[in-house]
């Protein structure tokens, strides 16, 4: 390690999470605030993809309304470190499988949330 | 002069001090130090004991960029006085004398190469805080070192940097099994160390993202004991379009390769441009294998392969990676040389289920193929052999029912805008096809890998409106090469690097998507009055910021 890498990854942390004072850091990387975490909205749902990938993982999932037109959705949550120290991998969650998803919803009405909780195929995941 | 310690001690205290660190290192034997540079520069600080043994630099051994960080810590920290012509035979003495044999820096390899790499081999949760966070674990791993020296190293590293947990135990206790200073390794390949015999002609092949596959040769001639001109000329296996490059090169202790060679470029991510060499060679010199890279943060590069030429045919490279079940006629190439008149479908094999159905045409460096593929073929990787050679290409075909999904490596990535210190980061993309292996999932170890897909590449930044416009953050080529934009709107981006399949399609009926997450940064940033840069997927600390 030389001089240059000190605390290299809390500035990493920091400038992806927001908190640092870079000029318009808030529109940059999306931290947690773009998500309104006063409140949660609930969703089932059909896997299409998961992205075992940093800063964070993200799960592809489509919600079919009750006209039968089908919504593409994003979650996001920890990043697969977080989620590797709790028994997750790129395999957790497979096309296909069954989702009840909870989250805080994006404040701009994207169809994105921060994740909460996830139970896939009738079992809880806990992220 | 210490390794890695912060303070500088004065020169009496010094002596005193070092005295009696010789002596506690001496319970285990050290390597003498023999070089009269590398005596006059070091041995003011470092002391010797009747055996040779310098302090601390006699029970550490490591890589080229081991002992080069060594030398620029101690002109930096503790004032060292050495011009560039001195720097040079003691980065080359240090990591011949005191270096790594092939087995122990293959490993490591990747971190020389500056390749990105989860690494999934740090111990404890304390170790992947302690030094994870600030470099990768292969950097510690690039260092053999006694008990005490790891205790001194951990202790003095830990105090300079402010490491919290503090970690020296664990990390001793697992770096003194993990990392020792004698090896029967290094015993093995200390003893046979000489100028090394890499001169002559060479078989290369390489693989650049975007680009595809090459092949050529690499012609050595030595201007050194152990440095090298080399001159390459590589023929692409897509479009047969020809780099030629021309470059030298310096091999540390016979095994580590570190040159520069260059073309004539046009573009940043044209594969002639002035790269840095990086390859390890194995221990027997018949072949070696790494990356040459290039870009403001080392994102350009080929996977190079090299090997000697053998006397009979020698099959290098196959022009396509995969073969779908029930299909018929796919012509395939296979490129390499010394293969003889008269080939018959009967002497090239593909492994069961695939039939050699007849030879188009064959010369000394290349035989075409109609292959027929079985539709009740077991999905999975296949060697590709010639009749009369004594080389395979291991799992060179695979053989595939559908593409279950898209990968679209890297499946993560940063880019970066620029400023006028800085250039723009590029990110170059490749949409590789999986079949999803024996086991039904995707995302598994059984997967088979297919090779890459022809797609359309598009930008989406996270979370902004249906069918709005991401090219104010950059834009993707045809070719999956992710350009920033030119001016820094002062911000990151999370984005996503969205491939489209123009063919295949998925068990839905809609063509296979893969997307791979890209964080499009900025150049630099100020936090706490200092100005961070960015180092591959890391953050450093660049010093004060300016006013």
């Amino acid at each position: 390690m030389n001089e240059k890498m000190k605390n290299s990854f809390l500035a990493w942390l920091f400038v992806f999470s927001g908190v640092v004072a870079v000029p318009h850091a808030a529109e940059a990387h999306h931290g947690w605030e773009e998500f309104d975490s006063t409140s949660e909205v609930t969703f089932q749902g059909t896997v299409t993809d998961f992205h075992f990938t940093n800063p964070h993982c993200v799960v592809d999932f489509n919600v079919k309304d009750e006209k039968g037109q089908v919504h593409k959705w994003q979650g996001e949550f920890y990043s697969p470190f977080e989620l590797g120290r709790k028994g997750w991998t790129a395999a957790t969650l497979q096309p296909g499988d069954k989702l009840t998803i909870a989250g805080h919803p994006a404040k701009n009405g994207a169809l994105a949330i921060h994740i909460t909780s996830i139970r896939a195929n009738g079992k809880e995941i806990k992220p | 002069m210490s390794l890695g310690s912060s303070s500088h001690l004065s020169r009496g205290l010094s002596l005193l001090f070092l005295a009696g660190i010789v002596t506690a290192e001496s319970s285990e034997d050290g390597i003498p130090v023999t070089d009269p540079l590398v005596i006059a520069k070091c041995g003011t600080c470092h002391a010797s004991d009747e055996r040779g043994n310098m302090q601390r630099i006699s029970w550490a051994r490591s890589t080229p960029e081991g002992w080069q960080d060594v030398l620029k810590d101690m002109i930096v920290m503790n004032s060292l006085s050495v011009t560039p012509e001195e720097a040079r035979p003691i980065v080359k003495y240090l990591s011949t004398a005191h270096g790594l044999a092939p087995e122990e820096s293959k490993p490591v390899m990747f971190d020389a190469e500056r390749r990105v790499r989860e690494e999934t081999n740090i111990p404890t949760d304390t170790l992947r805080d302690a030094c994870g966070k600030c470099h990768t674990f292969a950097r510690v791993l690039s260092w053999r070192r006694s008990p005490a020296e790891w205790k001194q190293f951990a202790d003095s590293h830990s105090k300079r940097y402010q490491v919290r947990p503090k970690p020296e135990a664990e990390a001793v206790a697992f770096l003194t099994k993990a990392a020792p200073l004698h090896t029967p390794e290094w015993d093995a390949w200390n003893a046979g160390t000489g100028a090394p015999p890499l001169t002559g002609r060479w078989l290369v092949t390489t693989a650049m993202p975007g680009r595809g596959q090459y092949y050529g040769e690499m012609q050595v001639s030595r201007t050194g004991e152990d440095e090298f001109n080399t001159s390459v000329s590589l023929t692409s296996v897509k479009d047969g379009s020809r780099l030629l490059r021309t470059g030298r090169s310096t091999v540390y202790g016979g095994t580590a390769w570190r040159g520069r060679s260059a073309g004539a470029p046009i573009s940043p991510d044209d594969p002639s441009s002035d790269a840095r060499e990086v390859l390890w060679i194995a221990a027997d010199h018949s072949s070696a294998e790494g990356r040459w890279f290039w870009g403001q943060y080392q994102e350009f590069g080929f996977d190079v392969k090299l090997r000697r030429p053998a006397a009979g045919p020698t099959p290098l490279i196959v022009d396509r990676s995969s073969l779908k079940t029930g299909s018929r006629a796919n012509r395939v190439r296979v490129i390499g040389q010394n293969f003889p008149a008269g080939v018959t479908p009967a002497d090239l094999t593909m492994g069961p289920g695939v039939v050699v159905r007849a030879i188009v045409s064959s010369s000394p460096g290349e035989i075409v193929a109609d292959v027929d593929v079985a539709a009740d073929a077991q999905p999975g990787k296949r060697d590709v052999v010639l009749r009369g050679s004594s080389s395979v290409l291991a799992g060179a075909i695979a053989v595939y029912d559908r593409i279950d999904y898209l990968k679209v490596t890297p499946e993560s990535a940063m880019a970066a805008f620029g400023d006028p210190a800085h250039p723009r980061g590029f990110q170059q993309f490749e949409a590789v096809g999986y079949q999803r292996g024996p086991d039904g999932k995707v995302h598994t170890a059984d997967d088979v890998e297919l090779g890459p897909v022809d797609v359309t590449w598009a930008l989406q930044v996270f979370h902004a409106p249906e069918d709005s416009s991401s090219d104010f953050v950059g834009k993707m080529s045809p070719s999956g090469l992710l350009s920033p934009s030119t001016s820094n709107p002062n911000s990151n981006f999370d984005t996503w690097v969205i491939a489209t399949a123009r063919d295949d399609k998925g068990a839905d009926g809609e063509p296979l998507v893969g997307k791979a997450y890209v964080v499009v940064t900025i150049p630099t940033y100020v936090f706490n009055g200092r100005q961070y840069v960015r180092d591959l997927d890391r953050w450093v600390d660049d010093g004060p910021a300016p006013h």
